[in-house]
């Protein structure tokens, strides 16, 4: 236990040296988790908590004009204050506008089939509009025409009714609850434990540097001629980075917390189960550390480990859904993104952060966290005995 | 602890052809320096990573008194004290820092690790320096504190690999005198290096190899013949042609 603890006092002392590499391993995931929460929370946003603009170019005149546009209001879609001119509709303002053509309003009265098709309405989108959005104003339309249509219909009828007694709104009162209380992660939500989990694995980097120094300049072999067993070397490494990865989790919550809405963003809300959090973030890195004693013992230079551990972590972070959310992935990219132990730690991190689960949820990703971590600590054993080489004497 | 015999030790790195080491057999005795010469590649380094127990797979077998080498060290872990030719520190940490390090993984601790750290540090002359980064040192100083790491553990067999190469003069004066005060009292200690003339200020007892054979080994006024010198004998053993 001596030895251990003086293994991990030396990997400390020069771990609390390498002022750069500690900077990469604590700013960088904090600049992406402030970066990354303002760039994309309108997209985590959606629906009505998104502000999106429209505006009706209606040739039946200003007071059809109006009438659509007080209905089409709401659930996120406000009215431009100033509507385009039909010849500068290229304009990216506002996002949407719909255009009604000249006599689309008397067509409401006809009943479809009778007289053919009533003229065709037009909308005009941002091309940078999320898909969802214009699907959803899509929909929106069309259930304001059918109510104007069905009111005009049954004044035809001589049953006297407003249009407003046929408003979708009004059908039915339908509430949305969602496992957790909230459904997908908000974006702070999803780049808080995203960044973090991609600035753990990020130790990869001061480990398998040092490591190869070690190596390079014959101190390893100097350990192990005192009889210092490479299971010793290796495990000498866990522990100060299990700490630098604890302390990564607290100061990236912390930057969820205080940063992100300081930048004007939405505050990360703390889990209640504090343990289960815990858990996961010594899951994760175990895994993390794992890796990068695997990339440590592997490269011969300090320019393949940054190769491979660098171009590693982005890959599995790219498959993961650490820079692109899984669930706006295609299926065939969700399922491949099983594979990726960021993936693991970023389910487990949402199962405690956002869905609020219990030790029941965490189970399985953290088993397999643990399980990878203890395969590539073997892994790093089985590479380094069976090279059965440590010096430069070759 | 007595002697060292090396008896028909051979060595080959996995997945290559060439023998590094072919059959050697040598007798280092206890009280002494032994002077092991080669070429570049003649396989001194694999000898001394051997014996230091970074290399396995040697074939042969290595003696330590009436024992082997393997069960001395399994009795007195430390028994084996390596100055390697490379600077084998920590250049981040301090000179004190790096032999306090060196001397907790040997099991050293409290007055006693102290005690090792200043008793070393004074042997070496780094003690001024102890405070200042090991990668800010001067060559000299950084061969001196690599050699005090190596003294720790009060090491009963001492492996130095070219302690003196790339310091000054005045520098090399200092080791070789230290290492001569390191031998007797029992102490076996092997000294590899290509400057034949430190070879014949300090050892006792010299091998020269080549391509991983033993040319020649004996105490050092048997093989040097009367009319000549080390260094031509050397030469004359080792052909002058260049060697990678």
């Amino acid at each position: 236990m001596r030895r251990l603890l003086a293994l991990w006092e030396k990997e400390t002392l020069a771990l609390s040296r390498d002022v750069l590499g500690l900077a990469v391993l604590f700013l960088m995931p904090a600049a992406f988790i402030v970066v990354m929460s303002l760039a994309l929370s309108d997209v985590f946003k959606g629906g009505p908590a998104r502000r999106t603009e429209f505006a009706v170019i209606a040739s039946d005149g200003p007071e059809f004009a109006k009438q659509l546009t007080e209905r089409l209001a709401g659930d996120g879609f406000h009215p431009s204050p100033e509507p385009p001119e039909r010849g500068v509709l290229h304009v990216t303002k506002p996002a949407l506008t719909l255009i009604v053509p000249l006599g689309f309003e008397r067509a409401l009265g006809t009943p479809l089939g009778k007289a053919g098709s009533p003229p065709a309405l037009k909308l005009v989108a941002d091309p940078s509009l999320p898909p969802a959005l214009l699907l959803a104003f899509q929909q929106r339309v069309l259930g304001v025409v059918l109510a104007l249509r069905v009111s005009a219909m049954m004044r035809q009828a001589g049953i006297a009714a407003n249009a407003d007694a046929f408003d979708l709104k009004r059908a039915a009162t339908l509430s949305v609850e969602t496992i957790g209380g909230s459904g997908r992660p908000s974006s702070v939500q999803q780049n808080v434990p995203a960044w973090l989990i991609f600035g753990m694995f990020f130790v990869v980097m001061p480990i398998s540097s040092l490591f190869i120094v070690e190596r390079r300049e014959g101190t390893l072999a100097r350990l192990v001629s005192l009889r210092v067993p490479f299971s010793m070397l290796l495990l000498g490494k866990v522990g100060p980075y299990f700490v630098v990865n604890l302390m990564q989790a607290v100061l990236m919550l912390l930057a969820g917390r205080t940063l992100v809405p300081w930048f004007g963003g939405e505050t990360l809300v703390f889990p209640a189960r504090w343990d289960l959090l815990a858990a996961v973030t010594a899951c994760t890195s175990f895994a993390a550390i794992g890796w990068g004693l695997l990339v440590a013992v592997c490269s011969r230079t300090l320019e393949q480990a940054t190769v491979i551990g660098g171009v590693g972590n982005i890959l599995a972070a790219a498959v993961g859904g650490i820079m692109v959310p899984r669930f706006v992935m295609p299926e065939a990219m969700q399922k491949l993104s099983e594979v990726s132990p960021m993936a693991w730690a970023l389910d487990a991190f949402h199962a405690v952060i956002l869905r609020g689960g219990g030790a029941a949820d965490i189970a399985a990703p953290c088993a397999k966290l643990l399980a990878l971590a203890t395969a590539l600590f073997a892994a790093a054993l089985w590479v380094h005995y069976r090279r059965r080489v440590l010096t430069s004497a070759q | 602890m007595g002697t060292l015999n090396l008896e028909a030790l051979s060595f080959r790195y996995p997945g290559r052809s060439e023998t590094v080491l072919d059959e050697v057999t040598l007798v280092i005795p206890a009280g002494g320096i032994f002077g092991l010469l080669g070429p570049n590649g003649a396989g001194k380094t694999t000898l001394i990573s051997i014996l230091a127990g970074q290399l396995r797979g040697a074939t042969g077998s290595i003696g330590a008194g009436d024992e082997t080498l393997e069960a001395l060290r399994r009795r007195r872990p430390h028994s084996l004290g390596l100055v390697p030719q490379e600077y084998a520190f920590y250049p981040m940490l301090t000179c004190a820092e790096n032999l306090r390090f060196f001397g907790a993984v040997q099991g050293l601790a409290g007055a006693r690790l102290k005690e090792r750290v200043e008793a070393a540090a004074r042997f070496a002359r780094v003690e001024s320096v102890l405070r200042r980064r090991a990668g800010r040192l001067s060559g000299g100083l950084k061969r001196r504190l690599n050699l005090a790491i190596g003294l720790l553990g009060q090491p009963e067999i001492l492996l130095l690999d070219e302690p003196t190469v790339g310091v000054d003069p005045q520098s090399r004066a200092f080791l070789l005198e230290s290492i001569r005060s390191l031998a007797g009292a029992g102490r076996t200690i092997v000294y590899t290096s290509h400057y034949m003339e430190e070879v014949e200020a300090i050892c006792d007892r010299v091998a020269i190899i080549d391509s991983g054979r033993v040319l020649v080994s004996g105490a050092l006024s048997e093989v040097i013949p009367d009319d000549s010198d080390l260094e031509e004998l050397f030469m004359q053993l080792t052909h002058r042609s260049l060697r990678d």
